[in-house]
């Protein structure tokens, strides 16, 4: 069901187109990397005149849930925005940068036990299980990051049967779990592909490509460890910090 | 004879045993099977590794004496001299010499899905235990996976449950 302005309403129309694409955003029914309908769409989806639709939209952009495109249009940017110090709560958010429109491919959903230093780094003894995702991102039909994503899986067995293709695995623990991120460590380095990793992003072995490695924490749990590997040849990144004010 | 049971009656969970990827190394599952049994001093009967494919579907279990088999190959031949220690004890010290050591750390690095043993076997929940009981005697198998709607892996059953069901019987009656 649409919902529609209220033009009884003495809050401006605006706030209230405003408000209601805020939902479809954060609600999930205009999902992140999709483009929004046209101006004039808008207008005609909610008979308010352009003008209206341009500055609900514009505001949109400035805080971050819609970025415009040279030639293509309003995408979905974010489905959330943080306040105080701009936390990265997507991997979509740190990488994509440019590269909007993407699907995932789950390449591997499985449990194991952790191996080499994987116990380390997830702060758990060796002999605890782990799940396991292995994820390849497109953009269009060009393998562009290659993730991998461990779990001790105590902390969440459900993600074992989750619809990890079309909502992201921060959003589940999020919004799903009741898991709050609390701080994520991010660490960027150039890695070497392995012959597996190059087949997959269609790149010769041994290639360079950014390598990021995340640790996420909800308070002092650390919960999820992220290896990812990307191709180099369309790598952009920007980190957004705001001073919370005192 | 086995008092009613079914495999659910006396299954165990998944997660009482190590899980890998079939691609994980048999050295990688060398490791940990000393993490998660000798080092830790738990010694479950069988002492197994459980190896599944990247949709979490079960594959196989890896015994010890399947990880040792892949480390030697000669293991997999024919009978050879060495296992007939009668002959020549002699120049059979050589030959034990020998095992273990050629190529036995390239071949650690080999995937698990190559020694494991393949789960081809299995009971539903409402199976009776000694469906289970038959399936591993017949197929000298040393865990039996129990899969609800013959898909989701929900349990384990071991012979000493079944074992121990059974036998309950023959002493009651």
């Amino acid at each position: 069901m649409i919902e529609l302005i209220d033009r009884e309403n003495h809050q401006k129309l605006y706030l209230q187109l405003l408000s209601i694409i805020k939902k479809k955003i954060e609600g999930g029914e205009w999902p992140i990397g999709t483009q929004i309908p046209t101006e004039e769409d808008l207008c005609k989806m909610f008979a308010v005149s352009r003008a209206t639709v341009r500055t609900a939209v514009l505001e949109l952009v400035r805080e971050g849930y819609l970025k415009r495109q040279q030639g293509k249009g309003t995408f979905i940017y974010k489905s959330t925005v943080s306040d105080g110090i701009a936390m990265v709560t997507s991997f979509k958010e740190l990488l994509f940068e440019e590269d909007l429109i993407f699907s995932t491919d789950i390449l591997a959903r499985t449990v194991m036990m952790p191996v080499d230093d994987l116990d380390a780094r997830l702060n758990i003894t060796p002999n605890k299980h782990i799940i396991y995702i292995k994820r390849l991102s497109l953009t269009g039909n060009e393998p562009v990051l290659l993730q991998e994503s461990y779990i001790p899986y105590h902390i969440c067995p459900l993600l074992l049967e989750d619809d990890i293709e079309n909502i992201s695995l921060l959003e589940l623990f999020e919004k799903k779990y009741g898991i709050r991120i609390t701080r994520v460590r991010n660490h960027i380095d150039i890695a070497y592909l392995s012959a597996d990793e190059g087949r997959i992003l269609g790149l010769p072995e041994n290639s360079a490509a950014i390598l990021l490695t995340q640790y996420f924490h909800s308070g002092e749990t650390l919960f999820m460890y992220t290896r990812s590997v990307k191709r180099p040849d369309r790598f952009q990144i920007s980190i957004e910090l705001e001073r919370k004010a005192i | 004879m086995s008092n009613g049971k079914v495999a659910k009656d006396v299954m165990i969970g998944i997660f009482e045993y190590p899980h890998v990827p079939y691609w994980f190394s048999i050295s990688q599952a060398i490791r940990i099977v000393k993490v998660s049994f000798i080092s830790a001093k738990k010694y479950p009967d069988p002492m197994a590794i459980l190896v599944f494919d990247e949709k979490y579907n079960l594959m196989g279990t890896l015994t010890l004496k399947d990880i040792l088999k892949g480390l030697e190959p000669r293991f997999m031949k024919p009978t050879t001299k060495a296992q007939v220690p009668a002959e020549d004890e002699s120049g059979l010290s050589l030959i034990w010499d020998t095992l273990f050591t050629q190529g036995t750390k390239e071949l650690a690095e080999k995937p698990v899905s190559e020694i494991m043993t393949p789960a081809k076997q299995f009971v539903e929940p409402g199976d009776p235990v000694t469906k289970a009981a038959y399936l591993m005697l017949h197929n000298d198998l040393v865990l039996v996976p129990v899969l609800e709607d013959k898909k989701k892996f929900v349990g384990l059953v071991r012979m000493i449950e079944i074992f121990d069901s059974i036998s309950d019987a023959v002493i009651k009656e």
